[in-house]
This record gives structure tokens, sequence and C-alpha cells, in this order.
């Protein structure tokens, strides 16, 4: 396959889904302007690299791969603590439940690492399967299988509190 | 749990797009195609000169004939003998360096090809590196500019004589010109140096008297031209010099040296009847 055709393969993906893209490196620095660089940053690498493509029909996965490693790499280069004064604190706890779980979900998504993260993003959000997220995050599936049982079970416990 | 996973995905689904999206993917695919392009065609340039040089490479090592047929067109008789043996690039904002290295090639005194090829290369490599090293403590110091060019001519190439002239251009700033010569006697293999054509050392006062003479004749002819008359007293025994074509001696100073900068690199030509009485020969000076 010449080098041209890969190009277009790429360019045509990326085109074509650039909002789910996006929403994936949003999900990780929930901030317009940083995920825009994430998105920027990730069609740029799988342009200039595309000899690492191996295979066209996975340019989905492949694409993916480099999205989420690009936002990892974001959040470890600008790593930031959201502090949260005791005053919005209360206010957050008092409230209404059916209309803060989501943010309770959220904060639970939160406490997980970056790596748990992606799975589930990519298995719940994506709607991957387990064999496609195994190839994106470059692991093998029994690996991402009990990772994912462990994250759940981390959202879970989190969401009992 | 099911159900808040459920939420959750709604609520990511619905993340908003933001406007600019378009634009940024467009440009940025743009950017990267482009990028490639550039790679692929230097890359292209690259390789077709690289097959060049190994085709007259290996046509002039194996057969007389093409190599005497080479050297009579003059164009490719410079490349034959001298190559740019490699580049050493900067390309970092407002930091540019270029700096070419020559390579002789052919001389049967492989003694002496070696210790001018690594002479050239060594002499690069420290530049190279105080380049390195000036451009990282400007960076320290919150950036500025930084330009390094260092290339080569070949001066004079006849069936005796072949004069290579290395520059070095630093601007920063304003910009210094450095020029070196060597002068190799092709036939007889080896490196002429300035005192080794003449008897004595006599040659130092007179050429020095008959530049300052110039000078004069320059200032006087032409209000343009400027040079530290009070300042220049003589040429050093191993002044920067080399052959012309014709056969005569040229003595070469560097930006500053002896004019202010405007100048540039100035070169006197002296005629070879005011010096041939203490010439060794009349072998290559004429």
């Amino acid at each position: 396959m010449k080098k041209r055709d890969v190009e277009a393969i790429i360019t045509e993906e990326i085109l074509q889904h650039k909002e789910r893209y996006y929403r994936l490196a949003y999900s990780y620095v929930k901030n317009v302007d940083d995920a825009l660089d994430i998105v920027q940053e990730a069609i740029y690498k799988a342009i200039t690299s595309r000899g690492s493509l191996k295979e066209p029909t996975y340019v989905k996965t492949w694409f993916y791969r480099i999205v989420v490693n690009t936002a990892v790499d974001f959040l470890r280069k600008h790593q930031k603590i959201a502090l949260v004064d005791e005053q919005s604190l209360a206010l957050n706890a008092c409230g209404s439940e059916d209309i803060y779980h989501n943010i309770d979900l959220e904060r639970a998504l939160a406490s997980l690492t970056p790596h748990e993260q992606s799975i589930i993003l990519l298995r719940y959000f994506e709607d991957l399967k387990l064999q496609e997220v195994a190839s994106v995050l470059d692991e093998n599936l029994s690996t991402v299988k009990s990772r994912l049982y462990a994250a759940l079970k981390k959202l879970h416990n989190a969401m009992e509190e | 749990m099911k159900n808040q996973l459920e939420q959750m995905r709604e609520q990511y689904q619905n993340t908003q797009i933001p406007a600019e999206l378009d634009h940024v993917v467009q440009k940025t695919l743009q950017a990267g195609v482009r990028k490639n392009r550039q790679r692929r065609s230097q890359w292209q340039w690259f390789s077709a000169t690289a097959a060049i040089i190994v085709l007259l490479t290996i046509a002039v090592n194996t057969s007389p004939t093409i190599a005497n047929a080479l050297a009579e067109v003059p164009l490719l008789k410079n490349v034959v003998r001298v190559l740019t043996f490699r580049d050493f690039t900067v390309h970092e904002g407002t930091f540019n360096a270029d700096i070419q290295v020559p390579q002789i090639s052919g001389l049967e005194n492989k003694e002496l090809e070696e210790q001018l090829n690594s002479q050239y290369l060594e002499e690069n490599r420290r530049l190279y590196e105080e380049f390195i090293e000036d451009m990282e403590k400007l960076k320290a110091a919150g950036g500025g500019h930084l330009g390094f060019n260092s290339g080569y001519v070949v001066k004079t190439d006849n069936e005796q004589i072949l004069v290579i002239g290395r520059y070095y251009v630093n601007t920063v700033g304003s910009s210094s010109t450095t020029f070196k010569y060597d002068t190799i006697d092709k036939v007889n293999q080896v490196l002429i140096t300035l005192p080794s054509l003449f008897k004595d050392d006599s040659y130092v006062e007179r050429i020095s008297t008959n530049i300052k003479e110039q000078m004069l004749q320059q200032v006087k002819e032409d209000s343009m031209k400027t040079y530290f008359l009070d300042y220049f007293t003589a040429i050093t025994p191993d002044q920067n010099f080399y052959l012309n074509s014709d056969g005569k001696i040229v003595i070469s100073f560097n930006k500053y040296e002896v004019a202010p900068g405007y100048m540039g690199v100035v070169e006197f030509v002296i005629q070879t009847e005011l010096i041939s009485d203490l010439l060794v020969s009349a072998e290559y000076v004429r």
C-alpha cells in the first residue's frame, strides 16, 4: 500500500469521526481548549507517522490509541489537582439526589487512574469491543478484562459512599 | 450501577462540540500532509544526489577514460575533487546553522588527504559544538538570534593547483566572515604554505609594503573605500593566501581585519615581478 493511500485512509477516518475523537479527548481534560489541543496534536502525529499504521483496516483502533496516549500524556504533563473549598463542598453535598447523580458518577470516574478511565470510556461510552479496547491500549485481552472489573468495582464502591 | 453508567454515557454523548473543531481538524490535516510531502521530496532529492555521487565515484575510480573525460568538464572537475562530506544543520526558530564540510578525494598522497580532511571535519565539528553551546546560553538567557553558515569554494583548479577556500559566517546582529585557504599542489601532492614559496622571510616586508601602496591607491581612486591604514603594519608570515589561476599570490584578509565591516573580506593580488627575486622557484608563482 502506498504512503499516499494510507494518508487518505487516515484523513477520511478523522474527518468522518472527528466529533467522536473530540469527545474522547474532552472526557479526559474537561476543557474545550485542552481538548482541541489534544485533537490537533493527535492528528498531526497520526499523519506524520502514518508508517506505524501497519494494517489500514485497524485505522479506528490505531487512531483511538493515538488520542488516548496524547490525552494521558497531556494529563501527566499538566497534573492538576482540583481543590474544592469547604463552602462549595457543603453546597454540593446537600444537593438533591436526582440532579447530582451524574456529578457523583463523574467524581467517581475521576477517582480512577487515567488508564482505568480509558477502559471505561472506550468500552461503555465508545462501544468498543473488549478486543478492540485491548488493541487500543496495547494490552492483552485478559489484562483488560481484569482491569475493567477492578475499575467497575472501584466505581461501585465510590458510589456507595 | 448499570443505570448510572447509562446516564453517564448519555451525558458523554451530549458533550458539546465546539465550532472551531472543523477548522482545527482541517488545518492540522493539511499541515501534516504538507510536512510529509516536504520530507518525501527532501528524501528524493537526497537519494538522487547520493546515487549520482556513487555512480561518479565508481566511474572515476574504475575507468581512467571516464575520469579524464569528466575532468574536461569544468563543473564536474570540481565535483570529482572536492565533495561535501557532511552537513551539520540547526534550524530552530531564530537559531540557524548550516555547516558544510568539504572533503578532498583523489590525492595520491593519502597522508595529506587524510590530514586535510580530518582537519576540516574537526574544525567544523568544533564550530558546530560552539554554536550549540552559544545557542543554549542564549536560550537560557531568554532567547535571541544566532546564525552560522559555513561552506567552501574552489578558488583555483588547474593542472597543478587546487585551492579550497573555506568560509565561516557568523551572524549575531551584524555578521563576520572568515575565510581560510588551502593551496594544494596536485602534481607534487603537497600543501603549499606562504613561507615555503620564498627563500627567506624578507617577503613579509616586501608584500606588506606593496599592500599598503595598493590600499592608498584604491582609497585615492574610490572615495567609497576605506582601510585601517594607520592600524595595518604588516602581514603575518603565515598570512592567509592562495594562488589564483594566473599563478599569482593573492593575500586575503578577513572582515574587520584591515578595513571596516562594509568592505567585507578584502584581497590583494601581488604582482609577481615585485617578488620574483625572493622566490624559491618559478614553479608555482608566475
